[in-house]
C-alpha cells in the first residue's frame, strides 16, 4: 500500500513539474505592426535632425548590450553628458551575455535597444519578429536618418520583407576601402635592431624564412624567432591571416565556395613552419599561451618577428615595448608572401560590421530611439564619440574638418592617466556606431606604435564581402558538423606545424580531408554557395 | 611524506603567486613570468581598490546578504527537516519525494527567471535571499540528523509542558549545532561567491555584491582590448595587479571565518552522514 502510494505521490509531483514546464514554454503572440506607432511631437523635417525639433521631456530608454565588458556608466563623462544633454535622455544601459539575452526574449521583457555583437546568431537572424523596421521609423520621426546612415549597409542588412532592423558600427562599404580611411590590421612584424643585426633577408619565400629564422636564433639565442596571436579558440594568425598574406582566392573563379585551408600555396607555407618549428625556432608555448601571455611577451619584446593579427587590440603591448625601448619597435615588412606571385589580399571589418543595434517593437518612445541612432551616426555625433568637444579635447588642424588633433590637455591625460582618459572622457569607447572613416581624421586615434604597420597594410586592403555571413543558419544540421569541422581544423593546424617529418604532415592533413567528407562538407558547401550568390545579389543591387 | 609536501606546495605555490603578485608594482608584473617574490613592491593596487568606493557598498551588500542568507536557509530548512523527521507527519512521502525530483530536475534558467519576474523579485535585495532558503539536499542531511536525536528527550520534555516550537528550539536546535553549522558553511560560502543571482537577476549595481564587482573588474580588462583603446601606456596601476588585490580582498573574509566553524563542519558532516 505504501509503495503505491509513494508511486502515486512521485508521479504526480512528476506531472506538476511537466505542466509548470510546458506553461512556462508557451509562446506569446508578438505584434509585427508598426501601423500602432504613435504620432511624433514635433515638426519632422527632411533637412533637420529630429532630435533638434523634439523638445520633449524626461525621455528614457533602456539599451541592451550584449557584451558584459561594456561600461555601463552613462551621464557621468563627456561624452555621455553631452549626449544626455543634446537629446533630453537618460539612457540606462543594461549588459550580460547570451544566456541573459535569451533570459529578456523568453520573458518578453525586451529593452528599447538591443546591441548583439554576432550577425549569424538566431536573434539578428529573426529581428523582424522582434524590431521595429529602420525605414519605417525613419519615414515617420526622422528622415534626416537617410541622410547619415549609408545605403550599402542598410541594403546589406535587409531582411527577406525588405526592410532593415538592425544598424552595425564599423560596417566599410567599398567607398571605404577605397578612401584609404581604413587602417590594416595585420602583418608580419620584425624587431628593428634585430633586422638591423641580421643583415638582408628574404622572408618573403618559404626557404629565405626557415633560413632566416635560423640565423636570428643564432645571433639572438634569447629571443624567440618567430611569434604569432594566441590560439585559444582559433587559428592564431596562421588560419586566415596568413591565407590574406599569401593572396589565397576567397571564392572560385565562378563564384563558389574555395577551400582556403587546403590551397597548395598555403599549405607551402605550413610546410615550412613545420620546419621552423623542427629547427626549434618556433616555441611550443605559442601554441598553448592564451592572449594575456601573448600579450606579456610582446611587451617584453620576448619574440624577433610574429605574424600579427588586430595590432590594433595589441596596441598597449606594443606601445609599451616602443616607449621603453626606441629603435626597437616591431616595423612591417614583407614577408610570409605568394610562392605564385599573388599580391596580399588583406582584409578589415566589411560591410557586416561588428556591434548590430536594434530598436525592439516593445519600445515606448520610438521616436526618441531613431534620434538616437541618427544622433550617433551623424558626422557631430562620430565627432563627438571619437573625439570629445572641439576646443577642449580636440582642435581641427588649419580649419580642416576632416584633420583632427588632441588638445595638449587631451594628449597629456592621453599619456599619464588612462584611468581618467577612460572614466571622465570615454573618447573612442561608446562605439556602437563607430566608424574608422572618423577614426581616420585624428592619426592620434591609434597608438604611435601601429602607424607603420597601418601604413605597410593600406595598399593591400581588399574586401571580402561576398564571403561574409555565408555559414549555415544555426541550430541546422549543417551548422553544427560546420562547427565540428571548424575545431578540428583548429587541432590540425597546430598538428601540421608541430609535426615531426613530412610524412607526419601528410597524415595529419589526410586526416583532416577525411573528416571533413565524414561531416557534410558537401552540404555545407551547397548552403555557402547558395549564401555566396545572395551576397553577390544584394551587392549588385546597390 | 615526500608526496604530501608536493601536494601541499601544489595548493600553496599559487595562493602564494596571487598574493605576492598583488603587492607587486605594475612594472614587476608587466615583466612577466613567475613571480616568487617581485622586483618591486608597492601597494598601489590596494590603494586603487580601496579608493573605489562601491566596493565598500558592494562589501555591505555581500556581508548583509551572507549573513540574512545563512540564517533564513539554515533556520527553514531546519524547520521543514524537523518536521519530515517525524515518521507520523501526514503526506510525509509525498514532500519527501516532491523533495527528491527537484533535486534530479531543476526548472530551467528561463523558467526560473519568470518566476523570478512574476514574484517580483527582480532588481531586489530579497532575490538573494528566498528563492535560496530551501534546498532538499541540505534538508536531508539535518533530516538524518534530527532522526538520532533520542526520541525520549522530547517525549520528557512534553510532559513537562513544552510546545512543539519549545522542543525545536530548546532542545533540538541546542543538540544540533555541529550540523547546522555544517550547512551554514555550505551555504555561507555558495552565498558569499554566488554571482549568478546577481548577473541574471540583478540591474541595479547599488544592489551588487563584492563577487559581482569582482567579475566586472575582471571583464573591464577586457574592454581596452576589444574597443582598441588607443594610449600610451604609462599608468600605476596595471588591470592584473588590480585583479589580483581584489581577488584577495574578497577573499580574506571568508578565510578568516573558516577556522570557527571547521571544528563543526568536520563533526558535523560525520554525524550526519553516519547513521547508527
Amino acid at each position: 500500500m505504501m509503495k503505491i502510494k509513494s508511486m502515486i505521490g512521485l508521479s504526480m509531483t512528476g506531472l506538476v513539474a511537466v505542466a509548470l514546464l510546458a506553461s512556462c514554454g508557451a509562446k506569446k503572440k508578438e505584434s509585427t505592426s508598426t501601423t500602432k506607432l504613435p504620432d511624433p511631437t514635433y515638426k519632422v523635417d527632411k533637412s533637420k535632425p529630429a532630435w533638434q525639433s523634439d523638445k520633449s521631456k524626461d525621455n528614457t530608454l533602456t539599451w541592451y548590450i550584449n557584451a558584459e565588458w561594456w561600461n555601463k556608466k552613462y551621464g557621468t563623462d563627456l561624452i555621455t553628458k553631452q549626449v544626455k544633454k543634446d537629446l533630453n535622455l537618460d539612457i540606462k544601459f543594461i549588459v550580460g551575455d547570451d544566456t541573459k539575452l535569451n533570459t529578456y526574449f523568453a520573458s518578453g521583457d525586451i529593452p528599447d535597444i538591443v546591441t548583439v555583437l554576432d550577425p549569424n546568431t538566431e536573434v539578428a537572424r529573426t529581428a523582424n519578429k522582434w524590431a521595429l523596421p529602420l525605414q519605417d521609423l525613419a519615414n515617420k520621426y526622422d528622415p534626416y536618418f537617410y541622410d547619415v546612415a549609408r545605403e550599402d549597409t542598410l541594403n546589406w542588412y535587409k531582411l527577406s520583407d525588405g526592410k532593415t532592423y538592425g544598424y552595425p558600427n564599423y560596417s566599410n562599404t567599398e567607398a571605404d576601402f577605397k578612401s584609404g580611411k581604413v587602417p590594416a590590421k595585420d602583418a608580419f612584424v620584425i624587431r628593428q635592431d634585430v633586422l638591423d643585426a641580421i643583415g638582408p633577408q628574404d622572408f618573403k619565400t618559404p626557404q629565405g624564412f626557415i633560413s632566416g629564422m635560423k640565423v636570428i636564433k643564432d645571433k639572438f639565442p634569447d629571443l624567440v624567432p618567430f611569434g604569432f596571436n594566441d590560439f585559444s579558440g582559433g587559428t592564431s594568425s596562421l588560419g586566415d591571416i596568413v591565407q590574406d598574406m599569401l593572396g589565397v582566392p576567397v571564392t572560385n573563379t565562378d563564384n563558389t565556395y574555395y577551400d582556403r585551408n587546403l590551397d597548395e600555396d598555403y599549405i607551402t607555407w605550413l610546410k615550412a613552419f613545420r620546419q621552423v618549428h623542427e629547427a626549434g625556432n618556433i616555441s611550443d608555448d605559442s601554441f598553448s599561451d592564451n592572449n594575456d601571455a601573448f600579450k606579456e611577451k610582446m611587451t617584453s619584446g620576448k619574440y624577433a618577428t610574429m605574424m600579427v593579427a588586430a595590432n590594433v587590440n595589441q596596441g598597449n603591448s606594443l606601445q609599451t615595448w616602443l616607449s621603453a625601448n626606441p629603435n626597437k619597435e616591431y616595423i612591417a615588412i614583407d614577408g610570409i608572401q605568394s610562392t605564385k606571385g599573388k599580391t596580399p589580399t588583406l582584409s578589415q571589418a566589411g560591410l557586416s560590421g561588428w556591434m548590430i543595434n536594434y530598436i525592439s517593437q516593445k519600445t515606448k518612445n520610438p521616436a526618441k530611439a531613431i534620434q538616437v541612432f541618427e544622433y550617433l551616426l551623424s558626422d557631430y555625433g562620430q565627432i563627438l564619440t571619437n573625439f570629445g568637444n572641439e576646443g577642449d579635447t580636440f582642435n581641427y588642424i588649419d580649419g580642416n574638418k576632416e584633420a583632427i588633433s588632441w588638445t595638449d590637455t587631451a594628449s597629456k591625460i592621453q599619456s599619464d592617466d588612462l584611468t581618467k582618459w577612460q572614466n571622465d572622457y570615454r573618447i573612442g569607447e561608446f562605439i556602437q556606431f563607430g566608424h574608422d572613416r572618423f577614426k581616420a581624421y585624428n592619426k592620434a586615434s591609434y597608438v604611435k606604435a601601429v602607424w607603420q604597420q597601418q601604413e605597410w597594410g593600406q595598399k593591400y586592403l581588399t574586401p571580402q564581402f561576398k564571403m561574409e555571413n555565408i555559414s549555415p543558419d544555426p541550430g541546422t544540421q549543417e551548422a553544427r558538423a560546420l562547427s565540428a569541422i571548424t575545431t578540428k581544423w583548429q587541432t590540425t593546424l597546430v598538428s601540421l606545424i608541430r609535426a615531426k617529418d613530412t610524412a607526419e604532415f601528410d597524415k595529419t592533413l589526410a586526416t583532416f580531408k577525411q573528416f571533413q567528407k565524414d561531416n557534410k562538407i558537401k552540404e555545407i558547401n551547397v548552403t555557402r554557395d547558395k549564401n555566396i550568390k545572395q551576397n553577390m545579389k544584394k551587392l549588385e543591387e546597390k | 611524506m615526500l608526496l604530501m609536501a608536493i601536494f601541499t606546495l601544489l595548493i600553496v605555490v599559487p595562493l602564494w603567486n596571487v598574493l605576492i603578485s598583488s603587492f607587486a608594482s605594475s612594472q614587476a608584473l608587466n615583466e612577466g613570468g613567475f613571480i616568487f617574490w617581485p622586483s618591486e613592491l608597492s601597494l598601489d593596487h590596494y590603494r586603487s581598490v580601496f579608493q573605489d568606493k562601491s566596493l565598500w557598498s558592494a562589501f555591505l551588500i555581500s556581508v548583509a546578504k551572507t549573513g540574512i542568507g545563512v540564517f533564513a536557509h539554515v533556520v527553514f530548512c531546519a524547520i521543514v527537516a524537523y518536521a519530515l523527521s517525524k515518521r507520523d507527519l501526514k503526506g510525509r512521502k509525498l514532500y519527501a519525494s516532491m523533495g527528491i525530483v527537484t533535486m534530479f530536475f531543476t526548472g530551467g534558467m528561463i523558467p526560473t527567471y519568470l518566476l523570478i519576474k512574476s514574484l517580483g523579485l527582480l532588481n531586489s535585495f530579497w532575490v538573494y535571499i528566498l528563492p535560496a532558503m530551501f534546498s532538499y539536499y541540505d534538508v536531508v542531511i539535518l533530516m538524518n540528523f534530527f532522526r538520532d536525536v533520542p526520541s525520549t528527550l522530547e517525549e520528557s520534555a512534553r510532559i513537562d509542558g513544552a510546545s512543539d516550537w519549545g522542543i525545536f528550539f530548546k532542545i533540538i536546535v541546542p543538540l544540533s549545532k555541529p550540523a547546522l553549522a555544517t550547512i551554514a558553511l555550505f551555504h555561507g560560502v555558495w552565498q558569499w561567491n554566488d554571482f549568478m543571482t546577481t548577473k541574471l537577476y540583478v540591474q541595479n549595481e547599488a544592489l551588487y555584491p563584492l563577487q559581482m564587482k569582482l567579475y566586472e573588474l575582471i571583464l573591464k580588462s577586457q574592454a581596452a582590448a576589444q574597443t582598441g583603446l588607443s594610449a600610451q601606456v604609462s599608468i600605476q596601476t596595471s588591470s592584473k595587479g588590480m585583479q589580483l588585490a581584489t581577488i584577495v580582498v574578497t577573499m580574506v573574509p571568508i578565510l578568516v571565518l573558516y577556522p570557527f566553524l571547521q571544528k563543526y563542519f568536520v563533526t558535523g558532516t560525520m554525524l550526519g552522514a553516519v547513521k547508527e
